[in-house]
């Protein structure tokens, strides 16, 4: 493999001088790669999230993107929040094209292809019809595909995503996940691909999406292991119904199950 | 389709008119209780009937000196207002987001803030005599902090969230500011600036009591030293229904500029 995407080495978080959020955590993102990182409540899934979008820095440790420090926000990093974070103010239109507009993110673009982006976003995430409406006009799950197309139109290199399907029914959510494999780039070869980190608590969505699953442990939030996934691509339904997807699932259920329980006792 | 439109129509109808019908019926009773008041003090001078000061209004309005005297304190509350909007909001904004600008603004704010406008009439009359700027400055200054205060608890309470969003996309902090802070900021603002204007209301009759050689406070004190109490009433009430349809005429204006933010919406 060439040189890391990202790079974490001993990152820390400690929140209030005393609460450890995240504890020396070393990490390699490669270029293109689908990363998913999942563990029980209260392993720092977030916190990393947050520290490589550059919304908050770290305690200690370094973070790398491309071989520079990250010292803050860039659009090179899109980020979907997992309570979605929609401007009340636009209609699903105006939050799609929002970094379009203001951001860097649509220099270079004419006002044409510009609006040929947002429409063939808003198409893509299944929204055609509802470009006037507001977020709060919108089901939960319509506003979660509205925050998808506000971070796909702004096509960044990598894709920060916080639990973004948390919110949706089972159909709609096996519907999004094949959808945000093909926006990936799935069935392109691997130098076309983005890269995502992807933060989930549902290991099957994880074994699913992901190259590689990170296993966090909880309190403080270290990284437990690394699981390679190998299943090939790509992935659809066969997937799901297949014998090593069940397999892989368990292991890294095996690998949290103690502590899942512990958190939901407490 | 037409048959759906009337339905709807039909539907509307009677909801609508059944509104009006509780009003009409709230104002009838409040109109009659005053009436039966008036009956029982013996002295016109301190309460005339409901329809001497009617007549009073239709006298009023037909000799022309109360739309003149409206327009002349409705004109005197726009000036102020857009004043007050033009330098509190923007000021509102930096202190809602700026710690620096917070902590240069809290104190003089805060203590200039309980000071009620009409204070400021004695000193005012020095330095600005009688004429149109005395109720200016008055009525300016009682607009001026519900909406610095009103903007800069909007510009504060911004969802950090929504900023975090802009900021991942790249946006400077100026495109932030005008992108993110003012429009999530405006249901706030646009609820300061009623309070402002409701306030400013109330000032306008202290400041052309004394200050101003026209406009609806000064009629006021000029028929009260006529000893002509319905007249005085007259002008009461007008500035009540003024108040009142300046106040419907900005929560319209909510309504047309921030309709993700109504009541009813579910966030």
């Amino acid at each position: 493999m060439s040189t890391p995407k990202i790079r974490l080495d001993a990152v820390s978080k400690f929140f209030g001088g005393s609460v450890v959020a995240v504890e020396k955590l070393s990490l390699d993102i490669r270029d293109g790669e689908f990363l998913a990182i999942v563990g029980p409540s209260g392993c720092g899934k977030t916190t990393v999230l947050n520290m490589l979008a550059g919304l908050e820095p770290a305690t200690s440790g370094t973070m790398m993107l491309n071989g520079k420090p990250i010292e803050g926000p860039g659009a090179e990093r899109g980020v979907m929040f997992q309570d979605y974070a929609l401007f009340p103010w636009r209609t699903v239109r105006g939050n799609v094209e929002f970094g379009l507009v203001y951001g860097p993110a649509g220099q270079g673009l004419s006002p044409a292809e510009r609006t040929e982006r947002v429409e063939r976003t808003i198409e893509m995430v299944g929204l055609t019809g509802s470009q006037e409406k507001y977020p709060h006009q919108l089901s939960g799950g319509m506003r979660q595909r509205v925050a998808l197309a506000r971070l796909m139109a702004n096509e960044p290199e990598i894709l920060l995503m916080d639990e973004p399907l948390a919110a949706l029914d089972a159909q709609t959510r096996v519907i999004l996940q094949d959808e945000l494999l093909r926006i990936w780039g799935q069935d392109r070869p691997a130098p076309e691909r983005r890269t995502v980190v992807f933060i989930t608590h549902a290991i099957d969505e994880a074994v699913f999406l992901a190259d590689r699953v990170a296993v966090l442990s909880s309190h403080p939030g270290r990284l437990k292991q690394i699981v390679d996934i190998n299943l090939p691509r790509p992935r659809g339904d066969a997937t799901r119904r297949s014998g090593e997807f069940a397999r892989l699932c368990q292991s890294i259920w095996e690998l949290i199950r103690e502590e899942a329980y512990r958190a939901t006792m407490n | 389709m037409s048959v759906v439109s009337s339905t709807n129509a039909k539907a509307a109808g009677p909801t609508r008119l059944g509104g009006v019908l509780v009003y009409l019926r709230t104002m009838a009773l409040f109109v009659l209780a005053w009436y039966a008041g008036s009956l029982l003090v013996p002295s016109k001078l301190l309460l005339p009937s409901p329809l001497a000061v009617a007549a009073a209004l239709r006298d009023t309005a037909l000799n022309g000196e109360l739309f003149g005297n409206a327009l002349i304190s409705l004109a005197r509350l726009s000036a102020s207002m857009l004043a007050a909007v033009v330098i509190a909001v923007p000021l509102g904004l930096l202190m809602g987001r700026s710690r620096l600008w917070n902590d240069l603004l809290e104190l003089p704010v805060e203590m200039l803030r309980p000071i009620a406008g009409i204070a400021w009439i004695p000193l005012a009359l020095y330095l600005f005599g009688i004429g149109h700027r005395l109720p200016l400055f008055i009525m300016f200054y009682t607009a001026f902090f519900p909406l610095l205060v009103g903007t800069a608890a909007g510009a504060a309470a911004v969802d950090r969230r929504l900023i975090a969003a802009a900021r991942t996309m790249g946006l400077s902090r100026s495109t932030i500011m005008r992108r993110v802070i003012v429009p999530a900021a405006l249901p706030a603002i646009l609820v300061s600036a009623r309070l402002a204007v409701a306030a400013s209301w109330t000032a306008v009759v202290a400041a052309e009591l004394v200050g101003a050689p026209n406009g609806l406070g000064y009629a006021i004190e000029y028929y009260r030293s006529m000893l002509s109490t319905p007249t005085v009433m007259a002008f009461i009430v007008t500035i009540g229904l003024l108040g009142f349809l300046t106040d419907k005429g900005l929560r319209q204006l909510s309504r047309v500029l921030t309709p993700w933010a109504q009541t009813g919406a579910a966030q």
